[in-house]
């Protein structure tokens, strides 16, 4: 953690797609299934297989009910597959951990916290004192673009601070990956698009790896180096999509890109549900 | 603003007490009622203020003060005990539910009359009856409060590097929190009602006791100071227990 | 046909628990009371010999039907009047704000206690202690339908205002249905207190009825009729309350169930 910390990874080349070594995050044949009402089964995943490699931006795309989330649940060690295997740098994933930061649709800021006390907690919990959490949380608050609201609960915030904060307490504890579930689904128009640039802004900076989910065809192509497409019934990944624009990002000259708008449209027809064949 | 409309309507609230006195009043003063059966509401809280000078009635008050106070202590360590049984062991949980389930809805002050029998006439059956009436609302509202906690805020925190029995001080105990105040406010209120009751039916001392000698006396004035007095005790620890949930509960939403 | 079938499979297992929970507190009773040997306890079995002769005793059974008629009464009564007001207060700010304060002062107040001084105007007929009873389970009646009368959407009351209904029409159409599940909740925390409050009135009065016989053995010493009784009425707070669980789940199985406490005040 302390690694991650004190020497941030700005400055690393382009998303390495061939990638030497174990891949960040691997996952091989992993499977999940529910138990129904009736005592069926319900296969939410089928043999998912999807490699990401270290510093690479990565998004699940899909229709809502796809697993797209419950596979993230996976990779971050709170939902075990019910067959295959995950790995994070080549270990196999057991539990939650620190090198995995979640960040929720839902913010999940603990409401009895400061937005302090919520960014400075998984510090705390790595065993720094207060005083050097609180310093190090203080900076991170900044640099989400909070300053002066230390002291605020959470329920004083809006939805975008409440997610700008959620952000800061993953970053703070330095995760090697960002695990971001579906991270702006809850915000209005205008504030998901300054949240997606200074997410981008922020992973510019350190270049972590980041699993994205979203159902978002725009989102998933401003921000992702890849696209894993999903479809439904059973979850599986329908296709792997590379988008090759170049990095930094603008959004105003992205969207006037014919290369972002060709990838919209691909991806829009993709994750169209076939028309009804057995449902 | 707000607070000049908040004390507005605490003004409108008052009317209908001062109706009631006044109706009261009218109905001494009219000759309806005879002044033996119902004292006039002058009487009654000149007595009161009186009272509140008396040590003997302070004594009194004290003993119930003490039942209230021991009975709800244990109350809630009975609580934290099975709270955390229930929060560390599943087969703890499966096991203290339906027996929680079976024991809530019997009505503890029957049990009056065993507790005496084993405990004789003194504070200690009483004060187990306050803790019996008292620990079930603050227990089904802490266990109500302890499922519904998110599961992503568990999620979070174990992702931040805390241990599965960590979360258990640090997300589910300050999650369930206002479901456990609110639980101890309806005990609280129970607490003084249970109290009041078990020196009525037994006891050489307290509020209760009070009533019941003054009602033997035929003193219907007396028999309306230990009324008011737990009802200004009910009120008054209501409002201590509301102050402490602002305190504690900063982050939260407000209740009501 | 699938909810139906998930229903009936709802009712049958959530059953098992809790009485699995009765033989092992009454066996944890029997093992108590014969090794602990504490002063004043029968064991659970000698306690069960003696339920006969109570169950037997027409006049035992006779005080006890009298008791269970006045706690019927009183709570019908206070339903009548309890569940108006608290629909009311819950869509009105001002009937809230005035009745409000007035409730909060009786909150704390013990309504059996007042037995004495309405024995001393109403005489010691029924007719006190069904007023007690009355005043034992309104309040949380009022509480739970104001909580749920507050609840209810606004947008369902502005379409029906659109439609034409009037006031009172909303009342009894929109928002007595809306705010069911949680009038329900009140009901159940408040029929246990009738229990509670019927009981405790009759072990003050000692006049007649099921908290009399406790207390008349008590003064007897006789043990196992004592404990016999108080089995007798915990068995009727657990009747009550699992009957009334399955009214509720019944008349509003559209709504979530809300874990309901049976919270029980005396």
């Amino acid at each position: 953690m302390s690694e991650a910390l004190s020497a941030p990874l700005a400055g690393r080349g382009a998303p390495a797609v061939p990638h030497p070594g174990p891949p960040m995050i691997g996952m091989a044949g992993v499977t999940k299934t529910f138990k129904r009402r009736d005592g069926g089964t319900h296969l939410a995943l089928d043999t998912i297989d999807l490699d990401v490699a270290p510093g690479e931006f990565v998004s699940i795309l899909g229709p809502s009910g796809c697993g797209k989330s419950t596979l993230l649940y996976i990779v971050g060690g709170f939902v075990a597959p019910s067959g295959g295997k995950v790995t994070v740098s080549g270990d196999p994933v057991t539990g939650p951990g620190p090198d995995r930061g979640p960040v929720f649709q839902e913010f999940a800021l603990f409401p009895w916290k400061t937005v302090l006390g919520n960014v400075a907690y998984g510090l705390r919990e790595g065993g720094l004192s207060r005083r050097d959490a609180e310093a190090r949380a203080g900076e991170l608050i900044e640099r989400v673009g909070l300053k002066g609201y230390e002291r605020f609960y959470p329920q004083a915030l809006s939805g975008g601070m409440k997610q700008r904060v959620a952000i800061a307490r993953t970053l703070a504890y330095g995760p090697k990956i960002l695990l971001m579930d579906e991270p702006f689904g809850a915000l209005d128009a205008h504030t998901r698009i300054k949240l997606q640039n200074q997410l981008l802004e922020l992973w510019e900076r350190d270049r972590k790896t980041v699993l994205f989910v979203t159902h978002a065809v725009d989102e998933a192509v401003f921000l992702s180096d890849r696209v894993a497409v999903m479809s439904r019934q059973p979850g599986r990944i329908k296709e792997v999509v590379a988008i090759d624009l170049p990095r930094p990002r603008h959004r105003d000259e992205l969207l006037l890109d014919r290369r972002y708008q060709r990838h919209v449209i691909d991806l829009e027809r993709m994750i169209e549900d076939p028309p009804d064949l057995a449902s | 603003m707000r607070a000049v409309a908040g004390s507005l309507h605490g003004l409108v609230g008052l009317a209908p007490i001062a109706g009631l006195v006044l109706a009261w009043q009218v109905l001494l003063t009219a000759g309806w009622v005879p002044s033996a059966l119902l004292p006039s509401p002058g009487a009654v809280l000149a007595r009161t203020v009186a009272s509140l000078g008396d040590p003997a009635f302070l004594g009194h008050l004290a003993s119930t003060l003490y039942r209230l106070a021991a009975g709800f202590a244990i109350a809630l360590a009975i609580v934290f005990a099975l709270g955390l049984a229930g929060a560390t062991s599943r087969i703890a949980d499966a096991a203290l539910r339906p027996v929680i389930r079976v024991l809530a809805p019997i009505p503890k002050i029957a049990l009056y009359p065993a507790l005496i029998l084993s405990l004789g006439f003194d504070d200690a059956p009483k004060i187990i009856l306050v803790a019996a009436d008292a620990l079930f609302p603050i227990l089904l509202a802490t266990y109500g409060g302890a499922g519904a906690v998110e599961q992503k805020l568990l999620w979070s925190a174990r992702a931040a590097g805390t241990s599965r029995a960590g979360t258990i001080l640090k997300v589910v105990l300050p999650a369930t929190l206002p479901s456990i105040l609110t639980g101890s406010r309806i005990a609280l209120v129970v607490a003084c009602i249970v109290v009041f009751l078990a020196e009525m039916i037994t006891s050489t001392d307290g509020l209760g006791y009070l009533l019941v000698r003054s009602g033997r006396a035929f003193q219907t004035v007396d028999m309306f100071v230990p009324l008011l007095a737990i009802s200004a005790v009910g009120l008054a620890l209501d409002g201590a227990l509301a102050a402490a949930r602002r305190v504690l509960l900063r982050g939260f939403p407000e209740e009501e | 046909m699938s909810r139906a079938a998930s229903r009936t499979g709802a009712a049958l297992r959530p059953g098992l628990p809790p009485f699995l929970a009765c033989l092992a507190l009454l066996l944890a009773w029997q093992i108590a009371a014969r090794f602990l040997a504490v002063g004043g306890v029968p064991d659970a079995l000698s306690t069960f010999r003696e339920l006969p002769a109570i169950i037997g005793d027409r006049e035992a059974l006779g005080e006890i039907a009298a008791s269970l008629r006045r706690m019927g009464a009183g709570f019908g009564l206070a339903l009548l009047f309890s569940v108006p007001l608290g629909l009311l207060m819950g869509r009105s700010r001002l009937v809230s704000a005035l009745v409000n304060p007035l409730l909060m002062v009786g909150y704390p107040v013990p309504k059996a206690a007042l037995m004495p001084l309405i024995m001393l105007w109403l005489g010691v007929g029924d007719a006190a202690k069904i007023l007690v009873i009355v005043l034992g389970v309104s309040l949380p009646i009022i509480y739970h339908s104001r909580q749920g009368a507050r609840a209810v959407e606004e947008k369902l009351l502005w379409s029906a205002a659109a439609m034409g209904m009037s006031g009172p029409a909303r009342l009894a159409r929109i928002v007595l249905p809306a705010a069911l599940p949680e009038i329900l909740v009140g009901c159940r925390t408040g029929i246990v207190l009738a229990l509670i409050t019927m009981i405790t009135s009759e072990m003050i009065a000692r006049q007649t009825g099921a908290g009399n016989i406790l207390f008349n053995a008590l003064d007897m010493a006789q043990y196992e009729t004592v404990y016999a009784m108080i089995l007798v009425v915990s068995a009727l707070g657990i009747a009550l309350d699992v009957l009334f669980e399955r009214l509720r789940s019944g008349l509003t199985g559209w709504a979530e169930p809300i874990p309901s406490p049976a919270i029980a005040p005396a």
